[in-house]
């Protein structure tokens, strides 16, 4: 028998190991780092980010599953989505906004067992985040926080000139012609932004107007509803509100009333939180209330947040594992809640009486008694088309034609106009 | 020796494949590529595969992550339809049209001026140059603050000195002031390449050209009509060929100022274009909107390159 070299040894060893590598694409257990990333907005509550940052590492500490956490701004999401669909590389979870899930359909893996899990332990997962993470009954992502608009108005000037707090949009036009003449108006953008989107939706749908039917394809807008609508946005802009409202973004209203300039906004708790991080002398007097209805109802733009895992993720089990340790454990989530000061909320059925909620008095008008969440474009299922509605501002771009001079008539007929033909398309 | 003779060997079979290197680099029609080679390979991965991605995406009916179809031109037909687009498109031109032209007169303008013998001459050279420099979209968000509703110095100081009636334009609420806030900050932002590359083009005027028209009796304008501008011809044509396309293809200025708002009457292709096709993920919709003026740019292009050349030779 020949001896064997070390030579020999080693090169046939080295040989036998790099061809087993190549042939199973897996490498040696040794050498596997389990790593996963995952990508999500700047949060507009900084302080959920680093509470993020902290369960990250405690994450990794307790798992040995190392995790990267990037954040991108709210809007250059889509544009990064995007490439990495593309591209098919890049993260392992991906923070969905509203409607995402539905776009990303294909390229997200069901998740339907955690957000099983969830709901037994915190109850149903509320409407809007169902409506939107569940697409067409699979669960594409998992619903985490929501944060919803509410009616901001300042306080001191409601008790100085013995206001009503507005029940309805109609009492919120009388209140709103006083604060005007107080040198205080009513500030609700009517503009190319979300926010304008998201006061127009709750106001079409309080006066029983909708954009598209529920079946995702009729379109709607053109309707006596959309026009008692239109009209209240008319009056509202001569009366209650300044021209500069056709020129504001998403922060403009925020601003509004935080310099002390605006007496009513429509918006998440934000602008109070930064009023009373930033100590503005109008932190104190700003206070929320629940959302004004119409006769069809009371309804609100909400806007839920949601977790996602791309199909092309290698890594799909310990990302799994990330969101379970996130959002599974009580104590956990609590913390990751209390973080955003009330700025993002549970979207589960039983902690809607969540403890983060009783840390502020001016936090009371969040609870919302009655009042229904929706997302753009209900009660159409949010397609592409859909958001390609909403993304278009075709709403507020009506509304803006009609308090600028074009009849009301024109206007619904242009928005009808530009709804089809997106819908045709 | 064994070993000495693979040694000569492999000495002279290098030696050979130099001199067969050498001798192949001597050679221009080998040189000359090789030398091209390493730009070319970036071209085509950096310009021409996004370029045929786009043509590609532009004719089909591509949503991101979705398997795609050929659609033809049917893209292009749809979004003709669109109020949103026909407005784009008028857009575009207007914006354009305002832009370059306010460009190249206030460029001429300040280039004869910067010709001159001033003082702190160089200085004043660098600081025009500032707005170029200056990142896009952060320069915008300072006209931004600017032409802000509630904070807008523009209309503070108009106000304080009795220019404006309260409460002043809505600079970005109205469809034509927004247009001319957004075209103001784009003359802004590229006056600066127009400015230096004429002064370029002034300096290299021979000095006696001058003289000899002043012997003549031309005045400073007859000077300037019949010596400066037909010699800055050919810079000029360079300066607005390239400005016309950087203009046409805007994004920054626009997406911050007014996200192409009110209704969206300052909507820019670029703009247009992220909101279909990354907001939406209508990526052939999106891509169609980028490209629908390429054929009309391309006669830009070609009509002006033409022309450069017969002014060069």
């Amino acid at each position: 028998m020949s001896s064997l070299t070390r030579r020999r040894f080693l090169t046939t060893t080295t040989g036998a190991g790099l061809a087993g590598i190549l042939a199973t694409g897996i490498p040696p257990a040794l050498g596997q780092q389990r790593e996963i990333s995952y990508l999500c907005w700047n949060n507009f509550a900084p302080l959920m980010d680093k509470k993020l940052a902290e369960i990250g590492q405690r994450f990794t500490k307790d798992t040995g599953i190392k995790l990267r956490i990037d954040h991108i701004a709210a809007a250059q999401q889509a544009a990064k989505y995007a490439s990495e669909v593309q591209s098919q590389a890049g993260h392992d979870l991906v923070e969905m906004r509203m409607h995402f899930p539905w776009l990303y359909e294909g390229q997200l893996i069901d998740l339907g067992d955690l957000v099983a899990d969830l709901e037994k332990k915190y109850g149903k997962v509320l409407s809007s985040a169902a409506e939107t993470a569940r697409v067409q009954g699979t669960w594409r992502a998992v619903p985490q926080y929501h944060a919803m608009f509410v009616a901001t108005y300042r306080e001191d000037l409601f008790k100085k000139a013995s206001l009503k707090i507005p029940d309805t949009w109609e009492d919120l036009y009388t209140v709103g012609k006083e604060l005007k003449k107080m040198g205080n108006p009513v500030g609700i953008p009517i503009s190319q932004n979300y926010d304008s989107i998201s006061t127009a939706g709750p106001v079409l749908w309080s006066f029983g107007g909708l954009e598209v039917d529920k079946d995702g394809k009729t379109v709607r807008i053109n309707s006596p509803q959309t026009a008692l609508m239109v009209e209240w946005y008319k009056k509202m802009f001569r009366d209650c509100m300044e021209p500069e409202v056709l020129s504001w973004d998403d922060a403009s209203n925020n601003q509004a009333i935080q310099q002390g300039k605006a007496g009513w906004i429509h918006n998440p708790v934000s602008a109070y939180i930064v009023a009373k991080q930033m100590k503005l002398p109008t932190a104190d007097t700003i206070n929320h209330h629940r959302t004004p209805g119409g006769p069809a109802g009371r309804h609100e733009t909400d806007v839920p947040r949601h977790i996602g895992i791309w199909k092309f993720s290698k890594n799909a089990e310990p990302a799994k594992e990330f969101i379970r340790y996130l959002l599974g454990k009580r104590e956990t989530y609590d913390e990751f809640i209390m973080s955003a000061d009330a700025f993002n909320l549970p979207v589960y059925d039983k902690l809607q009486d969540h403890p983060v909620l009783k840390t502020d008095p001016k936090y009371a008008g969040l609870r919302a008694e009655g009042v229904q969440y929706h997302c753009y474009g209900w009660p159409a299922p949010p397609s592409d088309k859909v958001q390609l509605i909403t993304n278009s501002f075709i709403m507020p771009n009506m509304i803006a034609k009609a308090v600028t001079g074009t009849s009301t008539k024109d206007a619904l007929a242009w928005a009808e106009n530009e709804m089809k033909k997106v819908m045709a398309g | 020796m064994a070993i000495g003779s693979v040694g000569v060997a492999t000495a002279s079979r290098s030696s050979s494949l130099r001199t067969r290197v050498g001798e192949l680099l001597d050679r221009e029609q080998w040189l000359g590529p090789i030398f091209v080679s390493p730009a070319l390979v970036l071209l085509l991965l950096l310009v021409a595969y996004p370029f045929c991605m786009a043509l590609y995406f532009s004719v089909s009916n591509a949503f991101i992550g979705r398997p795609s179809h050929f659609i033809g031109i049917r893209n292009f037909v749809n979004l003709w339809q669109s109020d949103a687009f026909r407005q784009t498109f008028q857009n575009a031109f207007v914006f354009c049209g305002a832009a370059v032209g306010a460009k190249l007169v206030l460029g001429i303008s300040l280039a004869l001026l910067l010709d001159q013998q001033l003082w702190f001459k160089r200085l004043i050279r660098g600081a025009v140059l500032l707005p170029w420099v200056i990142p896009t979209a952060l320069s915008t968000l300072g006209w931004w603050w600017m032409f802000n509703s509630l904070y807008s110095v523009v209309n503070w100081t108009g106000l304080t000195l009795g220019l404006m009636d309260p409460p002043g334009p809505n600079w970005l609420g109205q469809k034509y002031y927004a247009m001319t806030a957004v075209v103001v900050v784009n003359i802004w932002r590229g006056l600066p390449f127009f400015v230096i590359t004429i002064l370029a083009g002034l300096v290299a005027i021979p000095r006696e050209l001058y003289e000899a028209a002043e012997a003549d009796g031309a005045g400073s304008f007859a000077r300037f009509w019949h010596v400066t501008l037909p010699l800055l011809k050919p810079v000029l044509a360079i300066v607005v060929l390239f400005s016309t396309i950087f203009t046409f293809s805007d994004f920054n200025i626009v997406f911050v100022l007014t996200h192409g708002g009110p209704i969206n009457s300052t909507h820019l292709f670029a703009t247009l274009a992220r909101q279909v096709g990354l907001e939406t993920g209508r990526i052939g919709e999106g891509a169609a909107i980028s490209l629908y003026l390429f054929p009309v740019l391309m006669l830009v292009v070609w009509a002006q390159l033409r022309f450069v050349r017969k002014q060069a030779y």
